[in-house]
């Protein structure tokens, strides 16, 4: 299969193929002729940037300017659902660029795809299948029924991956002055944005207890839900003892087969509630709404969901009644773990 | 004393009645096959099909039993550990039954039921095995693991515990991992491990061996799964496969027996009462019996297969006993899950 989409897009065709976050459709970055082809399709308005799928760093720097301390940075982020907007080297065809002369970069957390621009050995567009200002898609169905037959002509090879999950398009992120600046917000939402670097478990636990302590010190008055992402063995469990730990509660342990503990929170007065959640045994995030966690949405209450994304945008809902803090929690290395919070 | 005993303190909703150590009837109204549907213990199927079901299964048990609800003394329910959701069902039926039909309630821990699960007989009375205290209690299972210090009936001393992960929950996350299976996963790991004779070909980490405390931890366990599989290509894992779950498979119960190695050795006790899910694993046992032979002690297993998972007859064996030394609920209508209750 990988053979059919490099031949394709080496005669500088447009592929659709499924990518960490939606429906993408890619073509040779390199390749003027095919980057019109596809913003013919797209019926993008002009001077709109399309960002850039890279393989590494390495093959970043070949087209935008990275300096030393952005460096450190990026290299904390990604692989990672972001893109990166830097200043370019003007070395791929303009439409890509900003009217401002930035780039934007990606590098997904996404073997498939690092793989295939890696064995292409140039960048790939990375712009989402669904025409210009119309929802993405997740799945080829979505895309089917959006774009008309004569339109579809227009793309020369389509990659089902069946259904993605509802990511929301990359967050994305300028880098061009060196202070960071969201300038739009995927899943990892961006209102504050905070980085961190654990080299051990007790690392991550004390910094979850500053992060739980900082919140209560803000006293916003309504009831704090994280909301933890990452892998099997990222440290979901040891963030969550953290947050114990700064509740004086210490016989924390995996909810994993009960889906949820509770725990009196006996610093507060008044009977408060922290309730460890995981939803690693849900498969429909449907259920996730029979759960009756909102019951336990009150004032001093603190709730800690691990495998948060298995909920999807119902969390999202509960906005406007609880405080929602992001935590993605990152294999940097066997050793080392990056924490991002978003709030 | 016949008691009627309710346990839904997880994904399943199980009647009995048992009358001292003798289990008249025991249904066990097996959510399994609802949840093969949706991947795991998933709550609100969980509470609904609790309360659709504990009715239907509070008769069959009766009428297995041929008993009526008259003749039934005592009603006794699982008030923790377990699924908050669930655990509530349970003790609102229980309450239910205790008001309406003006019997005493008992409350006991699910552990407790594992525990005394050796120790339960059929309708007729067998197997006699005797109790002999103190003992030690290895529990394992999805949720727990645990070991304890049975000094005498209902007279408990928890002497180490998992800190994270319990071992059953370890075997089922190393089976998503490798095998891309849910919930159950540890049956699948001990099958393919045994068509390799269960060589620990990867040798992977015990966690916490060098420390003294009679605790477990097997979340890096799983961590070092995680890396060993990453560094692999796909190819190479799946033609190392069965290596893979026998080597961590016997990874999580040598960790599980160097503690309880410890824990013999510490108190100079070596028999030992197994009971929990994790138990069930042929290949654990065979394991036990090595290490209990070389301590000259005693194991007790739950002698009949259904005692291994949740099941309401050990509750009742155990209220059995709480009903002879006359503990008994005081407030009925005050008595409420505790989802993290320990034995003590």
């Amino acid at each position: 299969m990988n053979d059919k989409i490099i031949e394709t897009l080496n005669r500088g065709g447009l592929v659709v193929y499924p990518t960490d976050t939606v429906y993408g459709l890619l073509c040779d970055a390199s390749n003027g002729e095919a980057v019109k082809k596809l913003i013919n399709f797209k019926q993008r308005p002009a001077g709109k940037p399309i960002s850039i799928f890279v393989c590494d760093l390495e093959m970043a720097k070949q087209y935008v300017k990275i300096n030393v301390d952005t460096e450190k940075r990026l290299r904390t982020l990604l692989p990672g659902p972001y893109t990166i907007v830097l200043p370019s080297k003007h070395k791929l065809p303009a439409e890509l660029e900003s009217e401002k002369g930035t780039l934007g970069i990606r590098i997904p957390d996404n073997k498939e795809i690092i793989d295939l621009v890696n064995t292409f050995g140039k960048p790939l567009t990375a712009t989402s299948a669904n025409l210009a200002g119309r929802p993405p898609h997740y799945s080829i169905k979505s895309f089917n029924k959006q774009v008309a037959h004569g339109r579809k002509n227009l793309v020369d090879l389509i990659v089902d991956g069946g259904d993605l999950p509802h990511n929301k398009p990359s967050t994305v992120v300028d880098f061009t002055t060196g202070d960071l600046k969201v300038l739009r917000d995927g899943d990892q939402k961006v209102t504050s944005f905070t980085l961190h670097v654990s080299k051990s478990e007790v690392e991550t636990k004390k910094f979850a207890h500053k992060l739980l302590q900082e919140e209560l010190n803000r006293d916003s008055k309504k009831p704090i839900i994280f909301i933890l992402k990452g892998d099997l063995g990222a440290g979901k469990t040891i963030f969550t003892k953290g947050l114990g730990e700064a509740l004086g509660i210490s016989n924390i342990i995996s909810p994993t087969f009960v889906v949820y503990y509770e725990y009196p929170i006996l610093l507060f007065r008044n009977n408060r509630i922290f309730v460890h959640v995981d939803l690693y045994n849900l498969s429909d995030k449907e259920e996730f709404k029979h759960l009756g966690l909102e019951k336990y949405l009150v004032p001093g209450n603190i709730m800690c969901i691990e495998w948060g994304e298995k909920a999807g945008e119902i969390i999202e809902d509960l906005k406007d009644k609880a405080t929602l803090i992001y935590v993605y929690i990152r294999h940097k290395s066997e050793t080392e773990r990056t924490i991002s919070v978003n709030f | 004393m016949i008691i009627l005993s309710i346990d839904t303190s997880c994904d399943e909703t199980s009647v009995a009645v048992t009358e001292g150590r003798r289990v008249l009837s025991n249904v066990i109204y097996s959510q399994v096959v609802i949840h093969k549907q949706w991947g795991g213990v998933v709550p609100s199927l969980a509470k609904r099909a609790h309360q659709e079901r504990i009715d239907f299964v509070i008769e069959e048990a009766l009428a297995k039993a041929k008993m009526k609800i008259e003749e039934i003394d005592a009603i006794a329910v699982t008030q923790g550990p377990g699924l908050a959701v669930a655990l509530e069902v349970g003790i609102l039926k229980a309450k239910e039954l205790a008001n309406q039909n003006g019997k005493k309630l008992i409350a006991v821990n699910h552990m407790e039921g594992h525990l005394y699960s050796p120790f339960v007989q059929n309708s007729k009375g067998n197997p006699k095995t005797e109790f002999q205290f103190p003992m030690l209690g290895f529990l394992v299972s999805g949720a727990h693991t645990e070991i304890v210090l049975w000094k005498n009936h209902l007279a408990y001393e928890v002497l180490g515990e998992t800190l994270d992960d319990a071992a059953g929950e370890a075997l089922d996350k190393g089976a998503r991992l490798l095998l891309n299976i849910g919930y159950p996963g540890g049956g699948a790991i001990e099958r393919l491990s045994a068509e390799v004779n269960n060589e620990d070909r990867y040798k992977f980490p015990r966690p916490m061996q060098k420390i003294d405390s009679l605790d477990y931890s097997f979340s890096g366990l799983k961590t070092a799964l995680l890396y060993a599989v990453q560094k692999m290509t796909e190819e190479e894992k799946l033609q190392n496969i069965k290596y893979l779950t026998s080597s961590y498979q016997e990874a999580v119960f040598d960790s599980l027996l160097l503690k309880l190695r410890k824990a013999i050795e510490k108190t100079g006790c070596a028999r030992v009462a197994c009971g929990g899910g994790v138990i069930a694993n042929q290949y654990l046992r065979k394991k036990l019996r090595a290490l209990i032979r070389k301590y000259e002690g005693v194991l007790y297993f739950p002698p009949y297969s259904y005692l291994t998972s949740d099941n309401a007859a050990m509750i009742g064996v155990v209220a059995g006993f709480k009903a002879e030394k006359n503990m008994f609920v005081e407030n009925i209508n005050d008595l409420d899950r505790i989802p993290r209750l320990r034995l003590s």
